[in-house]
Formats: structure tokens, C-alpha cells, sequence
């Protein structure tokens, strides 16, 4: 896999403004020096229209810039519900996300979405799309209402093709792909939307061995050889632990505890959280966990 | 890297294991129109539409031959003269406006008055009915997210047909405007069926729902209106409007759905990248940046103003904008770029063709004059046509 598309030319760097004269190609080496682009949530209270309750009541979280994060709880633990908040997918009902210092929530959406993808957990695709066309799709803040693609946009979505992977799929129709195989392409999409900030929701689930480690692959790729920030829902707590640079651990809507992996995975910690009795062993691939059974005790 | 620029022109289907190779981003600006596919589409819509327009334009009253009808419709004493063409399709006022001429226009055959004055205006009603219904259902599908939508799905029928029979039967007096009144009365329909779905914005569901809501309200207060008319030429008309007719349709009504149709056409192939990305669902939709209220809503616009250029010339007519997205979509795919320009060769070949039926089927089945509405047509039409794709394919509804 080469890497030689992905350094600056990542982070597009511009916001609103290029919208007007963006035809020349946004994403066009515009290595503005800015580091990695941060992202606050402060006091959020995240919840559902249908929902009394809030999910999320009152949690703030600094994403570190430029370092991969997984956000880990249990089913129902608001994880997916935060990621959400974070993208400005859910307004939050108190508290403010704040992207590189600025309110998402005021931002212009397209202007948000050249600085911070999302990859939802569930995606539908129409039938007969193929996946070059999906990729293409990510490139729609960076492009005006009447405005063709550019050689950017096709610079951007091959680099993202290949990034993730799924060179040889460029032609297939993501409907006759495997789960993982489409996961690779929407990972491609959100890729070429060429965003500081990533936020990825539980990228692995359901996918077979091989996939997960593709992906794994693409995030820490993402992590070594560009200043992307990277939020990440995981289920999985041992894969969390092996890929973040930062664990945020999420029950009931609270977070119960964040820092380095190391810090984080523990015994202790995932008889609070998880609810089950493992035992973790330090590796020089990171934290172990092997779950012996589950605790019914309250 | 296999990304070396782009395969121009959609010739590039090669065969790649079980999936044809069918890529919709070839970026070059007219590439992606050469696609095989919509190019078999366009040209035997186009086949369709000439051999319907030379067999209406040919029968009738005053019957010619096909040769005969077909110099007339060539006829070079009118191609050729800026005067008549001028004064068929803008109308005599503007075009002594615009070509400061005074004088008397020069004879012109029977035939070629026949054609010109009465058969062919109705030929080209037919083709801007049949392209707005088409688009705007298309438009509707990927809107409300369901292949079952049609243009007179958000209320639009409804409200033009409780203005119509308002016109008819209670304000008499306002019937010259009654094209006018129909688009408005869609329009305004459309208005309240999206204010009744919105809260905190709107879902294809809610959409979809309030459109059912109104929809049955006016369909009542609709039929209502016909026991208060009190004379059979008011309901015969009422009808002929309800269900979509083409009869007595002239050069009038094309000058007032040209300048429509090709704004919304213009727009809705403009805002065929915004119908694709919504088909990817709302959540990617605005995780890429899309203000999707205001698309959704700009795009339905779009949609109601197709529907009622039609309904302004010809009445509601059932069917065509439901079926022929889909049998577009069978052939060319579901992306919107295509889909709407196929849309706009087939739903013209589809109406044109129909009233081919409504205007000259009675008289080849009973022998009298008669005509039908278009819209019965399209509806026999469309109804077996809907039966066969649910025999056929297993997943119906969306998109």
C-alpha cells in the first residue's frame, strides 16, 4: 500500500470560503501548516426526541489531536450516542462540540463536512451503484451546487480508493460486495472526503477476521502517516486497546474512565463497565483481555 | 493505481466477472450520456414518439395518408419561415412583435394547416406532459425514498382536483384560469402537506403520511363538489380534468408549459447529484454536508412545479410519473443523472403513445367519435404494467 498521497494533502485546510472558488481543486496540495484539528465536546446532554431521558447527561471529552481515541462501553452505554453528538448528527440539548475552537453546530454544514467525516454504523446504498461512484460521493462538501469534479476530486478519491484497499473492487456494484468488502468501500468514501477529524462508528462489527485487521490497518495507517484525528466506536475491547492511543470507557451514558490503553483496560475496569470477570495481561501488542464469565451480581 | 483518468464515454462496459462495468462518474462534462443503455432508450422512445405523433397527426376527422401528414409536418413553407413558426409557437401577437412584420402570412396547404393548427400542437402537449410527469415522479421517488411515489403523491392531485371542481361548480366565472388555478391549488396542497409533516424537520415517512392525510381530505371535500353540480357538461369537464386529458389541447397550452417544463427540467438534471447522494439515505446525506431540508424541500419544489405545469395543460393524469422511473431504472440504472434524461425520452414516448388510444381507441373499438381521457389510458396501461413488476421483481417499495 502506498502512502505517498497522504500527508498534508489530507487535510484540506480551508473552510466556508473556498465554496465560491473551489473549482481549481480544494484539495489540491494546500499544505497549510495547521496541526491536527481538535475536537471538544463540553458538557453535552445528548439524547432522542422519543426518548424522556437523555443518553448522554453532561459529559465532556477533549479528542486528542491527531491520535486515534475508541470510545468502548457496553450495549446502550451512549457510545454510538456521544459519536453522534460529536458529528452534530444529534444536537446536543445543553453543551457544545467545538471544532478547532469553533461551534459545529453554527458551522456551515458543507463547510463542517471538509473538516470532519463520519461513518455511520448502518448505510444503505441504492442497488446498481458501483463503488467509484460511492467514493465519489465523498467528495460533496468539497464540490459547488453546478460544479463538475476536478482533477482533485479524482486525485482525492484514488488516494482514498487505495487507502482503503478496495482498488480492485473501483468497479463492482457495492450492492454485490461482502459486508466487509462494502465496509471497505464506504471507508473509502468517507476517505475521500479528505477530513482532519474522522469519526468512525463501531467500523468492525460484523465483519469477518480479515476485514476487521483491514480496517484496523486503514485507521493506524491513517494515525502513522497523517495528522488525521481519529474517533472510533469499538465493541471490541481488546481491539480498542491495541489500536487507540486513548480509551474512553462509556457506561449508562457516563464516561467512567479515559487515558492510554494501558491506564484504562484493567480487571477493575471491565468488572465496572462490562460486567464480566477477565483477566488482562500486559503484551507488547497491549493489553490482553480474556473474559472468564459474566458478573450477575449488582 | 489503476485511476488513470477516465474511460470517457460510457462505451467502457466491459465485463468484469458477474457485474457489468457501468461507472455514472465518467467526468467528462457529456461522457456519461453515451451509456450504451440510454442511448437504446432515448432512440426507441424517439421511435415511439414519431410513429404515435405521424399516426395522430395523420387520423381523424380529415384523414390523410402517412406520406401526406408527414410533408406536412416537413412542410418546408412552414419550417422555413421564420413568420409561421414564430406565429404557431410564440403566437401571432409576439411574433409580429418580434419580427415587425404586418403583413398577411403566406397560404399554406389544408393539410398543412390541419397538421399544424390542431394535430401537432397536441403531439408536443403530450411529449411536455409526459417528461414533466416522468421527472417529477422521479424526483418524488428519491425524495420520499420509495419507487411507489408519484408526482401526486405529497397532495399535489388533490389539491389541483378540489380547486378544479371549486372553479367548476362554485366560481363559474373564473374558469379561463382554471390551468392556473389547478397548479396553484397542487401547489398550495403541497405547501400544507409539508407543514403538517414538519416537526423539527421532516422524514420521507412523515412526508409520505401527511401527503395521505390532506390527500383524503380533499379527495372528500372533491367529491362532495360534484353532488352541487347541477349540469352534466360541468361534471363531463370535471372529469376530463380529474383523470387527465389531452382533448382540445393547442399551441396555447404549449407556450404555457414550455417555459415551466424546461425550468424544471434544467433543474432537476442540475440537482441530479443532490437526488443520488439522497439515496445513500440521511445520515450519510448530511454526514457529507448536506443541508437536507433544504434540498428535500428545494427538490420537491422542483417536482411540484413539473406536476403542475402538466396538470395546467392537462389536467391530472394518473400513472405516468409512477411507472416510468421505474421502467427507466430498470433499463438504465438508478443514477439520477441518466434516470432523468431517460425519463425525459420515455415518459413522453409513454404519453404520446397513449393518447394515441384516447383519442382515436373508441373509434377503432365502437366505431364513434369519442374521445377518453389520456389518463384512463395511462392508467390501463400503468395498472398491468405495476402487476408484472411485482410478479417479477421481489423487493418492491424503496429505492
Amino acid at each position: 500500500m502506498s502512502t505517498d498521497g497522504l500527508e498534508r494533502a489530507w487535510s484540506d485546510g480551508t473552510d466556508g470560503a473556498s465554496d465560491s472558488n473551489g473549482t481549481s481543486g480544494s484539495a489540491a496540495a494546500n499544505p497549510t501548516d495547521d496541526p491536527a484539528s481538535d475536537l471538544d465536546g463540553e458538557g453535552l446532554v445528548l439524547g432522542y426526541p422519543t426518548a424522556e431521558e437523555p443518553v448522554v447527561d453532561g459529559e465532556s471529552i477533549a479528542v486528542e489531536a491527531g491520535a486515534v481515541t475508541a470510545l468502548v462501553g457496553p450495549n446502550g452505554s451512549g457510545k454510538s450516542t456521544l459519536l453522534k453528538g460529536l458529528a452534530n448528527q444529534l444536537t446536543p440539548e445543553d453543551g457544545s462540540v467545538l471544532l478547532d475552537g469553533r461551534d459545529v453546530h453554527s458551522m456551515d454544514t458543507k463547510a463542517l463536512a471538509r473538516k470532519l467525516g463520519l461513518l455511520s454504523q448502518e448505510s444503505t446504498s441504492p442497488n446498481g451503484i458501483a463503488v467509484e461512484d460511492l467514493v465519489y460521493h465523498g467528495r460533496y462538501p468539497h464540490r459547488g451546487f453546478f460544479e463538475r469534479t476536478t482533477e482533485a476530486d479524482a486525485r482525492a478519491v484514488d488516494r482514498a480508493i487505495e487507502l482503503a484497499g478496495c482498488d480492485h473492487l473501483r468497479d463492482r456494484e457495492v450492492g454485490s460486495l461482502s459486508g466487509g468488502q462494502k465496509q471497505l468501500a464506504w471507508i473509502a468514501m468517507v476517505l475521500a472526503q479528505d477530513t482532519d477529524v474522522l469519526l468512525l462508528d463501531e467500523p468492525t462489527t460484523f465483519l469477518d477476521l480479515h476485514h476487521q485487521m483491514e480496517v484496523m490497518e486503514i485507521i493506524e495507517t491513517l494515525r502513522d502517516e497523517s495528522e488525521v484525528t481519529v474517533v472510533v466506536v469499538l465493541h471490541d475491547i481488546e481491539q480498542a486497546a491495541r489500536l487507540a492511543d486513548r480509551v474512553v470507557a462509556l457506561k449508562d451514558g457516563e464516561i467512567r474512565a479515559r487515558g492510554p490503553p494501558e491506564e484504562v483496560v484493567t480487571e477493575d475496569l471491565l468488572a465496572d463497565v462490562f460486567r464480566v470477570d477477565a483477566e488482562v495481561v500486559a503484551t507488547e501488542r497491549g493489553p490482553r483481555v480474556t473474559p472468564i464469565r459474566a458478573r450477575h451480581e449488582e | 493505481m489503476s485511476g488513470e483518468g477516465s474511460t470517457v464515454g460510457g462505451g467502457g462496459s466491459s465485463i468484469d466477472g458477474e457485474t457489468a462495468r457501468r461507472r455514472s462518474t465518467d467526468r467528462s462534462p457529456i461522457g456519461w450520456l453515451l451509456d450504451a443503455k440510454l442511448v437504446v432508450v432515448a432512440l426507441s422512445s424517439l421511435a415511439v414518439i414519431v410513429a404515435a405523433g405521424l399516426v395522430q397527426v395523420s387520423f381523424g376527422a380529415y384523414s390523410m395518408t402517412v406520406g401526406q401528414a408527414w410533408r406536412a409536418v416537413l412542410d418546408p413553407a412552414v419550417l422555413l419561415d421564420p413568420r409561421w413558426l414564430l406565429n404557431f409557437v410564440v403566437g401571432e401577437g409576439l411574433m409580429r412583435a418580434v419580427t415587425g412584420f404586418q403583413g398577411e402570412l403566406p397560404q399554406l396547404t389544408h393539410e398543412t394547416l390541419i397538421v399544424w393548427n390542431i394535430r401537432l400542437p397536441r403531439v408536443l402537449v403530450g411529449v411536455l406532459v409526459g417528461a414533466n410527469l416522468a421527472v417529477s415522479g422521479a424526483i418524488f421517488q428519491a425524495v420520499t425514498r420509495n419507487e411507489l411515489a408519484s408526482p401526486f403523491i405529497l397532495g399535489v392531485s388533490s389539491g389541483a382536483g378540489l380547486t378544479i371542481l371549486l372553479t367548476l361548480v362554485v366560481f363559474g366565472s373564473l374558469s379561463a384560469f382554471l390551468p392556473l388555478i389547478a397548479a396553484l391549488g397542487g401547489s398550495i396542497a403541497f405547501l400544507i402537506v409539508y407543514a403538517i409533516a414538519w416537526k423539527n424537520g421532516t422524514s420521507p415517512v412523515r412526508l409520505v403520511l401527511a401527503g395521505v392525510i390532506v390527500g383524503t381530505v380533499f379527495s372528500s371535500l372533491q367529491t362532495a363538489l360534484f353532488f352541487f353540480a347541477d349540469d352534466i357538461g360541468v361534471v363531463q369537464s370535471a372529469i376530463a380534468w380529474t383523470t387527465g386529458s389531452l382533448t382540445g389541447t393547442d399551441w396555447e397550452q404549449v407556450r404555457l408549459a414550455l417555459p415551466w417544463s424546461f425550468v424544471a427540467v434544467t433543474l432537476s438534471i442540475a440537482g441530479a447529484r443532490q437526488l443520488n447522494l439522497l439515496l445513500l439515505g440521511e445520515g450519510t446525506a448530511k454526514a457529507l454536508g448536506m443541508s437536507i431540508e433544504r434540498v428535500r424541500f428545494a427538490l420537491s419544489g422542483v417536482a411540484v412545479l413539473a406536476a403542475a405545469a402538466s396538470i395546467a395543460v392537462a389536467g391530472i393524469v394518473g400513472f405516468v410519473g409512477l411507472i416510468v422511473p421505474h421502467m427507466v431504472r430498470n433499463l438504465v440504472g438508478t443514477d439520477y443523472k441518466r434516470l432523468i434524461v431517460g425519463c425525459l425520452f420515455v415518459g413522453p414516448a409513454l404519453m404520446v403513445a397513449a393518447d394515441v388510444g384516447a383519442r382515436l381507441g373508441m373509434s377503432v373499438i365502437a366505431g364513434t367519435d369519442a374521445q377518453i381521457p389520456v389518463g384512463i389510458v395511462t392508467g390501463l396501461v400503468g395498472g398491468p404494467y405495476f402487476l408484472y413488476l411485482m410478479r417479477k421483481q421481489q423487493h418492491m417499495g424503496e429505492i
